[in-house]
């Protein structure tokens, strides 16, 4: 099977160049429906699904693989050779800011650009450093994940029918919509959360743009100016949002910030 | 806020499109120990544990923007001494833009979050023990396949030797030892086919057919009858053939089955008593082969389970093979298309094998 079948790859747009939008943990490529498109007249857009989220072929799962980001950045740049993907834009939400630039690190010539939507290279708290978390914190959500998985599929799993008091989400979503399977996710936050990928970022040689919200308690401000000091060619932009998910809330900032930097 | 949703015994709680709880109900002060001002204006995630928040954030938040309701979801609420109180949450979304309200209602699921613990520990082991299982049937099925196999070989030696020494001079004992001989290589050797058959059938390949117009049929016919009765020269084996058309099938397949047949009747059928073989064809043109015997009727008990595999009779003093004969018999006959039916009464056990003329 291809990757780009196995990614439930979907294309659009006309451009030569290729903008890459790659979702975080919890969700799926749904995450960039209010982004995405509206690259579509100036770039070749591609969303995916990591395997385990969304329509992607959950049989690909390989525990071993995914047990750390190394494995997610491996299908990034699977998926980008098959799209033939040079000097690309690369957009990661969340833990994809990370996984983008592994995948970045890996193929230096596939993305020329890194764009990062709430970035964080480690999670948990270090001498001299806040991730945010402690590692018992972590600690509980993963046990929390791993006791709870009848929950945790039905409040994320169940296919939802159209809404009528928003018509744009239409029955396309039925099948896919932040759809999850439990055991592959416990896996992605176990990778995501456990992950430190400190030492790689002044290895990135590509130009990046970090997109920073208020009040976010996975990736804080402090984190993401972490982020922009340890990257060469890095800015930040504060966007007047607060949480995790500018990328649903506040769409038309996140759109005209990747906009101005592209 | 109305005295029964303040005391309802539930969480509630509402914030606005940025995060900041607007309202809570008594009952969720009272689980987190707090007060109602030092909650308002706070952001929402504060009243979870740490998972609870990312969970929250990464999960339920998305989907709320998506979807506009979130049904159920479990997580765990913090109290303000730390202590965890999991919780199931719905929640769902009115007003948009700057105007959107969200919702919670939170109810205390103590007891469901140790079921649910429970089911998938059960789930988890259930599973373990199954892949294990599955991989030692794996093991062992291919390991017979394989045993079968290297056992065909000496097998095929012994008949040639027993072949060879039965055109030398030999006494009339040592005539009687040969007989006995091929008889038994002969036995073994619908074992070994039968074995093989069935953990082929296992490992999913199935009961192969290798078709012909069956004229040969009959030939093949009289040579397993002949070959048994020279095994069992004390038994009566009578065969009566009274075949017209011939029938499109696997000769050597149909053999295997009568043979596996008259395994049968020969184990479990009354020893002074005959054993009748009839083959005829139908005004159909359906060929039908049956092998009939005396003693003791099958038990009904036994019936349901008579062409299952490894099913031997229990109120046999002698009970003899692996209980593959009649499950091979009938999967050749449905690879064939056909059918292979039993019926049994204190008078006689009638197998008969049907198979429509296409």
């Amino acid at each position: 099977m291809s990757a780009i079948e196995k990614h439930n790859v979907r294309t659009a747009g006309s451009g030569e160049r290729v903008m890459l939008f790659a979702h975080g943990f919890g969700c799926d490529q749904t995450m960039w429906r209010h982004v995405a498109p509206r690259f579509e007249n100036t770039f070749k857009v591609a969303t995916f699904d990591y395997v385990g989220a969304g329509g992607s072929d959950t049989s690909a799962y390989d525990a071993d693989k995914y047990a750390t980001l190394e494995g997610y950045a491996a299908d990034i740049v699977e998926v980008g050779d098959e799209l033939g993907i040079q000097g690309g834009i690369f957009v990661g939400h969340s833990v994809s800011a990370m996984i983008g630039a592994l995948a970045a690190l890996q193929r230096p010539a596939m993305f020329s650009k890194l764009v990062m939507v709430g970035p964080s290279p480690r999670y948990i708290d270090d001498t001299d450093y806040v991730g945010g978390f402690s590692g018992d914190d972590i600690e509980d959500l993963l046990v929390s994940l791993k006791d709870n998985p009848l929950a945790w599929s039905a409040s994320m799993g169940p296919a939802i029918v159209g809404n009528p008091d928003r018509p744009e989400f239409g029955e396309e979503l039925a099948e896919s919509f932040c759809k999850l399977d439990p055991e592959i996710a416990y896996g992605f936050a176990r990778a995501t959360f456990t992950s430190d990928n400190r030492a790689d970022l002044p290895k990135i040689t590509a130009n990046t743009l970090i997109l920073q919200c208020r009040d976010d308690i996975i990736a804080s401000q402090q984190v993401g100016e972490y982020v922009r000091d340890h990257i060469p060619k890095s800015k930040m932009v504060m966007l007047d949002a607060s949480g995790h998910c500018p990328n649903l809330t506040a769409p038309d900032q996140v759109s005209a910030a990747i906009r101005d930097f592209v | 806020m109305s005295q029964g949703l303040d005391t309802a015994p539930c969480g509630y709680l509402t914030y606005d499109e940025k995060g900041r709880i607007l309202e809570t109900n008594g009952r969720l002060r009272d689980w987190l120990e707090t007060t109602s001002d030092e909650l308002k204006g706070s952001h929402v995630t504060q009243i979870f544990s740490m998972a609870g928040r990312i969970v929250f954030e990464t999960s339920i938040a998305p989907l709320l923007t998506l979807k506009g309701s979130v049904d159920g979801a479990s997580l765990d609420l913090r109290a303000t001494n730390g202590t965890k109180i999991p919780v199931l949450l719905s929640a769902e979304c009115t007003g948009s833009g700057s105007e959107r309200v969200t919702t919670l209602v939170l109810l205390q699921a103590d007891a469901r979050r140790h079921f649910e613990r429970e089911l998938a520990t059960a789930r988890a082991e259930a599973q373990a023990e199954l892949s294990m299982k599955q991989r030692e049937g794996e093991l062992r099925e291919q390991f017979i396949a394989i045993l079968g196999h290297d056992l065909r070989n000496p097998l095929a030696s012994i008949s040639s030797a027993a072949r060879m020494l039965s055109s030398e001079p030999l006494s009339d004992r040592g005539k009687e030892i040969i007989r006995l001989t091929q008889g038994s290589v002969q036995r073994m050797s619908l074992l070994i086919s039968n074995v093989l058959d069935f953990t082929r059938n296992r490992l999913g390949a199935g009961i192969e057919l290798d078709l012909s117009d069956g004229k040969e049929l009959e030939r093949e016919i009289r040579q397993v009858v002949e070959e048994l009765r020279s095994a069992h020269p004390e038994r009566e084996i009578q065969l009566e053939i009274s075949k017209q058309e011939s029938v499109r099938c696997d000769v050597w397949r149909v053999g295997q089955l009568l043979s596996n047949l008259l395994g049968n009747a020969l184990t479990y059928g009354d020893r002074a008593q005959p054993i009748q073989v009839v083959c005829s064809t139908l005004n159909d043109g359906a060929l039908e082969l049956s092998v009939r015997n005396g003693g003791k009727p099958i038990p009904p008990s036994a019936m349901e389970r008579l062409f299952d595999p490894f099913v031997r009779s229990t109120n046999h003093d002698d009970p003899r093979g692996l209980g593959l004969g009649l499950h091979i018999a009938s999967e050749i006959a449905k690879t064939h298309g056909g059918s292979l039916d039993v019926s049994s009464n204190a008078e006689r056990t009638v197998f008969t094998f049907r198979l429509p003329n296409r």
